[in-house]
């Protein structure tokens, strides 16, 4: 489990962190709901420990970051991590000579699903590419925790259902993921969990399928109610 | 499969409905051998715990049957699948009576409507809607 | 380790491009430094020899040639001053590299499962690689250059110079190749520390930005105050109190503070406070 408790970040005088908690469980996908500027990003790379918080804590597992955790928990930002003159096998080699949890059957199986070819250099790929190269590098590691930074924003459509398809896949199964999204109706139905924030704090938390079943509205009515009030 | 979800009920209910309608029609039939959880989460791009929790409701209420590690199975219990059937008729007619009375159509005229526009709708006798 | 070594050869791979450039250029313009001089002092020897000059007045009118008339020159010099440049502004660009541009590599840094100054040691020790891969490529061009030397200049007109004549004849460059074993691991001793004490800085910068200039600035300043301590005391209260090999063993252990301090804080900024 991820466990974020009561952290506040400030830049100069801003507050763009003021008390956010939430958990995040194995094997679910929770979701930060937000519009842009509302400190989603900051929350992952405050979880990677990316960025200082002010205060609070943040654990996984039970524990605070330290190197070892880097082989159980992934992110994938929303711009590829890796430089634009490899091609994608030199990146693959790169994870594969730093990760132990790096798979490389399951990193083969990525580049067949999203029809890539390992001799392309990531920086003649089109938007769409990059991502799922980008993706790929997280998928292809062994980890329990994955976190995507807007991972279906600036691509066009057919990129963005393959990658959706992810996240009904035996690629993500059983593990724990943190997405963030300003636009929920991509993958409204895949997640299990919600995360609304605003202006750095967490407005509601709530379990996707327990407010259908018990409220009888959809994530959307929540989110209407949440940031209309 | 075409299922259109929405997003106010509970997607595990739908799921499960979707699947007594297949049964009721007999599209899918006794024995038969259903997709894995994971499958059917894929392709109704749900999330896979939803999926899961449809397919262990379904187990209780007896809708399929798993044996071993085999892949799950339609029920081949007559008596459930009439169940189901009757559950399905029934619910569709109380919809139907709700909004008929809802406009104050009295029951003969309502009769008289159904028997004669049910043979016009085309799709109405494959028992797909 | 094993981590900091892949990084190491990383990043020299990140670099490489530059620095065969630098190479190329520097072996390019000297070699065409030695063909343009030694063929010009040729001529003028050629035409003295026309006029019915004597060997012995043209090797005091025109001069002897000897590969230090070459290292004065701009065709010499030249090249070294563009790689020490180049050296210098990578000491900071090997770093802001990795932050700036469409790509943000310093996620994938910060992320591998390894000790953060792992990655510190990496890019300095890229940075010494480099630099003693350039001086000792030098000395090998040096070699082959005077051969070239030896081929376009008569033996008549030259003054054979063996390497270490060559090289105490450097003046301002004299300081890449110190003379004695002591004086270079004071010049490579001191140039090191600096360039972990500017790894420092541009690291207090990527954390507090703006403000971050500032703190860096202060911590290059307290590292020099530090350093150089021993020699202010001397000059100042204590008057000549110490021995001059007293001073030095002083200074290595006011340079190794600097340098660990340096570390230290590094370490502290990588792991508590840095931000991508």
């Amino acid at each position: 489990m991820i466990e974020v408790k009561d952290i506040t970040k400030k830049f100069g005088r801003k507050k763009v962190l003021d008390g956010v908690s939430f958990t995040a469980n194995k094997g679910e996908i929770t979701c930060l709901i937000g519009i842009n500027g509302v400190g989603k990003t900051t929350i992952l790379n405050a979880i990677m420990n990316l960025t200082p918080t002010n205060s609070g804590e943040i654990l996984i597992d039970g524990e605070k970051i330290h190197r070892e955790t880097y082989e159980k928990i992934t992110f994938i930002p929303d711009a590829i991590t890796m430089l634009p003159q490899m091609r994608i096998t030199d990146a693959m080699q790169f994870m594969k000579d730093f990760y132990h949890s790096w798979n490389q059957n399951r990193a083969d199986e990525l580049i067949s699903f999203f029809k890539l070819d390992p001799n392309d250099r990531i920086s003649s790929l089109s938007k769409g590419n990059t991502a799922k190269v980008n993706m790929l590098l997280g998928l292809a590691l062994d980890v329990d925790y994955l976190l995507m930074d807007e991972p279906f924003s600036g691509i066009d459509i057919f990129s963005r259902e393959q990658i959706a398809d992810v996240f009904t896949s035996h690629l993500v199964e059983g593990r724990g993921v943190i997405i963030t999204t300003h636009e929920i109706s991509d993958i409204e139905h895949l997640i299990d969990k919600a995360v609304l924030l605003n202006d750095g704090v967490v407005l509601r938390e709530f379990n996707a399928e327990e407010v259908r079943e018990n409220e009888g509205k959809s994530i959307i009515d929540v989110m209407r109610e949440v940031y209309q009030a | 499969m075409n299922i259109k979800i929405n997003s106010r009920d509970p997607v595990y209910i739908q799921v499960i409905q979707y699947f007594k309608e297949q049964i009721a029609t007999g599209v899918l039939e006794p024995g038969q051998e259903i997709s894995s959880r994971r499958e059917l989460a894929n392709k109704l791009k749900i999330n896979p715990n939803t999926a899961q929790r449809a397919y262990k409701e379904m187990e209780e209420q007896g809708l399929i049957f798993t044996e071993g590690n085999l892949p799950s199975r339609i029920t081949k219990n007559e008596v459930i699948i009439k169940q189901v059937r009757e559950e399905l008729i029934l619910e569709a007619v109380n919809t139907f009576i709700a909004s008929v009375q809802s406009i104050n159509v009295p029951l003969e005229e309502a009769i008289g409507l159904i028997k004669k526009n049910y043979e016009k709708n085309p799709g109405g006798q494959e028992g797909n809607q | 380790m094993k981590n900091f070594w892949k990084l190491t050869n990383f990043e020299l791979n990140r670099f490489s491009k530059i620095y065969f450039i630098l190479i190329g250029l520097t072996l390019a313009m000297q070699t065409i430094g030695i063909v343009l001089l030694s063929s010009s002092y040729m001529s003028d020897v050629e035409e003295q020899l026309a006029l019915g000059s004597t060997l012995e007045w043209i090797k005091i009118s025109v001069g002897t040639f000897s590969f230090s008339s070459v290292t004065s020159s701009y065709w010499f010099g030249g090249p070294i001053v563009i790689s020490i440049v180049s050296l210098l502004i990578y000491v900071f660009f090997i770093w802001y590299r990795d932050w700036f541009g469409k790509n943000t590599f310093i996620y994938r840094l910060l992320m591998l499962p390894t000790a953060r100054i792992n990655v510190f040691f990496a890019k300095a020790t890229t940075i010494f690689l480099m630099v003693f891969g350039l001086i000792s490529l030098q000395l090998v061009f040096i070699l082959m250059e005077n051969e070239l030397l030896k081929l376009m200049v008569s033996e008549t007109f030259r003054e054979d110079q063996s390497l270490n004549q060559i090289i105490f004849s450097f003046d301002y460059m004299g300081v890449l190749y110190p003379t004695s074993i002591i004086q270079f691991f004071i010049n490579y001793g001191i140039g090191f520390m600096a360039v972990f004490v500017v790894f420092t800085g541009v690291l207090f910068e990527r954390c507090f930005r703006l403000k971050g200039i500032l703190f860096g600035i202060l911590f290059a300043g307290v590292a020099l105050f530090v350093f150089i301590s021993p020699v202010l005391l001397q000059v100042t209260i204590l008057e000549e109190f110490f021995y001059p090999n007293e001073i030095f063993i002083l200074m290595v252990i006011t340079g190794l503070m600097v340098t660990t301090g340096s570390i230290w804080m590094s370490h502290y900024l990588l792991n508590k406070k840095i931000r991508v």
